[in-house]
């Protein structure tokens, strides 16, 4: 039902939701426009083309198996860590939804300095094993890249089901028992089917971003024959040169996506709140050993990778201590970690600009749409979600051919928008379903009173609606934020040489072997992506209604 | 002229439809009562402007306020939730829809209001640090601080404990009759409803079925409907106590009276004698039995000061006490 006001709500949100459509559908016009000239030939092209095939169900095969073993990886965890109460459960939960915000670009570092062939793990088993040869040779392979999937998108399973499995009264389990069914056929007949949307959620979250996986398949596979429709536009638009034929590759994705799209988004029902959430028993004894093996468990996956990237950072190669990669970001290196002021700059302004509007356009679209109970803003919102970071990149290419060729306008800051436009279109929907819960969550009655007291849709939304809204669009801040920070598809396409961002130079780096710069950026970028989440998680906590 | 008046209203929904006519008094205590579903707190939304009406009219003090906004009826709604607003403090939430712009006037009215719901010095308190009842006299103060022409009270005490309820429904009340204004009060308890108002709408399935002042709604009721939401009651088909009917007799347990002795209805001809009743329960309500027997298979109530030592009795009814209803 509509609420009091959505009229006034509608309204407002005009203006973010025509920015959405521009900084949307003209990239994506280009792109149809590209793929469609000389009457359509690089369509048909890969429309024909078997490799095309080849490249959508690797796409399909990764993503899908990346997605399987992180949600059967995180049952068990999620089934105790959602039973017992431990020291540091609340700190292992935080840990692991720390992989929301980690750039993905800091994985695949992580990955290659810690899983590397002479990376941390594998140089410490040839000195206990005495052996010469590589020990665990992972890189490079299609297991380096389902397990840098699983280790990104592990933690968002573990940590979806377990919300929802401590959420979930006992009392139909207890009533299975009582009835006197065993542990194995009360999970499979009971608990399984109540949990069944969250992890429904989780595979098709998990799903749906492997599909568009662009990093960790380009550096972790290191293979072409290990190519997704996103590395293989990349490849088109940076090797090959060839627009139209990465354009028309593009649109069969996008096609694809947003297919996929519609298919999963009936399964991905609203959270039905449970009146009473399942209390938690003390772990004693065998249970508390239990919960401190299954928590060392997490870390011995979730962390190494991550904290060898500031190791590394300050040893050279060949594992001498040196402050070298420091000094270059400080700005006295040369070569690629001399950009890094410049590019530490460019990356927090992106940011800051792409969190800043993301927030105004997250809130003006997830009020109207809460007001309105409209199913079509949320749609609008997430057509970006379809089109892939990518995509994205290779359509504001085009705006930017466009603009510097045929319109004659060049300059950096003209560059620096369209980045930071990209980096809007991507992290929007993000911004919006951060914010959407929020609105929703403002009882009617509220406003109602407001209203019978006479006070007009804007003074109610300023002084009641909006500072419920506070920690929502904080949260929502910090998301977009770190999510900006760590972006490093568009941006790679899109800033050939124009745009420099911290992921883009330690992108770069890695493909330079500089791995301690690449560290040492690293760092940098981590120590920022975890203050923001700690702030925002921090404020999150105090201020949420929910 | 009345002071409110609704003039056939409807609306309707997918499974319901209400549709309605009422009028209020300036100055009146109306209290709207009826099944859960039967459209009351819908009616309120229509009046206060939170939902519109598909067809009919409403008019205050005679001017059609049907299109009005929601702002600018003058009407002032206290909601079950208390629905205080959060960002605020006790003080801000009632200053919130004042009129006054002068602050220091603005203070001394909300210190006022603070006052007389009897919560002196909470201003400055936070309202997620103030228990329930506190929370609804601070919604009751922040509604008359805007000075409405009428208050609109949505099932106000319901989230409240039986106590705190009685002690608030006075407090509404006494505050009604001190300023004068117009109440328009929906709850589902009867007790409430009684103790409360000037008179009562009683309604079911989207309609108002009838309006009295409360002891004439109890002793009086048109039809069984009303009877029984009203209070509790026995129906027996009339054609086993009168002849020549097809309706209902109705009778209160407390007008009917149990007989342990043989009588006749010859003894006692201003009275309906039901003989061969049986006691089926006895259950003490800590002032009186609450007696539940049985006549020819239909189920009778009456309420008694003693236990009754035999199972097999009779019971007699003053005929003015039976009504005859649909």
């Amino acid at each position: 039902m509509k609420r009091k006001g959505s009229g006034y709500f509608i309204l407002k949100a005009i203006p973010a939701v025509i920015l959405l459509l521009i900084l949307f559908l003209v990239p994506l016009a280009l792109i149809f426009s590209y793929a469609f000239q000389d009457g359509g030939k690089a369509i048909l092209n890969v429309l024909e083309d078997n490799y095309t095939y080849y490249l959508l169900s690797f796409t399909v095969k990764q993503a899908f198996l990346s997605a399987l073993i992180s949600v059967i990886a995180a049952l068990p965890f999620s089934a105790f860590f959602s039973a017992y109460s431990f020291p540091l459960r609340k700190t292992i939960l935080t840990i692991a939804q720390l992989a929301f915000t980690i750039p993905t670009i800091l994985v695949v570092l992580g990955f290659v300095i810690w899983y590397g062939n002479n990376g941390f793990l594998n140089n410490a088993l040839r000195s206990v094993l005495g052996v010469s040869y590589t020990p665990l040779p992972i890189l490079y392979s299609f297991k380096a890249i389902i397990l840098a999937h699983v280790y990104l998108n592990f933690p968002i399973a573990f940590a979806l089901i377990t919300a929802r499995w401590t959420q979930l009264p006992p009392t139909e389990e207890n009533a299975s028992y009582t009835l006197g069914q065993g542990k194995a056929k009360t999970f499979l007949f009971i608990t399984l089917p109540r949990l069944s949307g969250s992890i429904a959620s989780a595979f098709i979250l998990i799903f749906l971003f492997c599909f568009s996986s662009f990093a960790i398949v380009m550096v972790l596979g290191g293979n072409p024959a290990y190519s997704t429709l996103e590395t293989e536009i990349y490849r088109r638009v940076h090797v090959n040169a060839d627009l139209s034929s990465a354009a028309a590759l593009s649109l069969f994705a996008f096609a694809v996506n947003a297919l996929l799209l519609a298919l999963t988004t009936p399964g991905r029902k609203e959270r039905k709140n449970e009146r009473q959430a399942r209390v938690l028993k003390k772990a004693k004894g065998m249970k508390l050993a239990q919960a401190v093996v299954l928590s060392l468990i997490i870390l011995a996956f979730v962390i190494p990778p991550i904290a060898s990237i500031a190791v590394r950072a300050f040893y050279t190669k060949d594992g001498i201590f040196s402050l070298s990669a420091w000094e270059g970001i400080a700005g006295r290196g040369f070569g690629l970690i001399g950009g890094s002021v410049n590019a530490a700059i460019n990356s927090l302004a992106i940011g800051l600009v792409t969190a800043f509007l993301s927030v105004w356009m997250g809130s003006a679209i997830a009020t109207a749409s809460a007001k309105r109970n409209s199913k079509l803003l949320p749609f609008i919102t997430s057509l970006p979600m379809a089109t892939g970071s990518v995509m994205m990149g290779l359509g504001f290419i085009f705006v930017t051919s466009f603009i510097f060729t045929k319109l004659g306008i060049r300059s950096y800051y003209l560059s620096f928008l369209f980045v930071a436009a990209a980096h809007l279109i991507i992290v929007l929907p993000f911004s919006v379903r951060t914010i959407t819960p929020g609105a929703r969550a403002i009882p009617d009655s509220l406003s109602n009173a407001a209203y019978t007291l006479g006070a007009s849709y804007g003074k109610t939304y300023r002084s009641v609606e909006s500072p419920l809204l506070r920690p929502y669009r904080r949260k929502a801040f910090a998301f977009s934020f770190a999510l900006s920070l760590g972006e490093v598809n568009a941006t790679l396409m899109l800033s050939s040489g124009h745009v420099e961002t911290i992921p883009v130079l330690i992108y770069r780096m890695i493909g330079s072997y500089d791995y301690q710069g690449a560290a040492a950026l690293g760092t940098v970028l981590l120590a920022t992506a975890l203050a923001v989440f700690a702030i925002g998680e921090a404020r999150w906590r105090k201020d949420a209604i929910l | 002229m009345p002071f409110f008046e609704i003039r056939n209203i409807e609306k309707k929904y997918k499974e319901f439809t209400l549709s309605l006519s009422l009028s209020i008094e300036e100055g009146e205590f109306l209290s709207i009562i009826g099944p859960s579903g039967s459209g009351k707190s819908t009616l309120l939304s229509l009046i206060a402007g939170i939902e519109s009406p598909d067809s009919g009219e409403m008019l205050m003090d005679g001017r059609d306020i049907t299109k009005e906004k929601i702002q600018k009826r003058g009407i002032s709604m206290v909601f079950q939730d208390f629905s205080l607003f959060p960002s605020m403090n006790v003080e801000k939430n009632i200053q919130f829809g004042m009129k006054e712009k002068d602050k220091a006037k603005r203070k001394e009215l909300s210190d006022k209001l603070l006052e007389i719901v009897g919560l002196k010095d909470y201003g400055k308190r936070n309202v997620s640090a103030i228990s329930g009842g506190e929370a609804q006299r601070v919604a009751l103060a922040r509604a008359i601080a805007s000075e409405p022409r009428m208050i609109l009270f949505d099932e106000p005490l319901s989230a409240l404990d039986p106590p705190l309820r009685k002690h608030l429904r006075a407090i509404i009340r006494s505050i009604h009759d001190s300023l004068g204004i117009t109440v328009l009060y929906v709850t589902h308890d009867i007790e409430e409803a009684f103790a409360v108002s000037d008179r009562i709408a009683v309604m079911q399935g989207g309609s108002i079925v009838t309006v009295k002042e409360a002891e004439d709604l109890y002793r009086n009721p048109e039809n069984l409907f009303t009877a029984f939401f009203t209070g509790e009651g026995t129906s027996l088909p009339a054609h086993l106590l009168f002849d020549n009917t097809d309706a209902y007799a109705f009778f209160r347990p407390e007008s009917a009276e149990i007989v342990e002795d043989s009588i006749s209805e010859d003894m006692y001809p201003r009275h309906i004698i039901l003989s061969d009743c049986r006691v089926i329960s006895a259950e003490y309500t800590g002032s009186h039995y609450m007696l539940g027997l049985t006549y020819k298979d239909y189920p009778v109530l009456v309420e008694s000061s003693r236990k009754p030592k035999k199972a097999d009795v009779s019971v007699k009814i003053p005929k003015d006490s039976i009504l005859l209803l649909r």
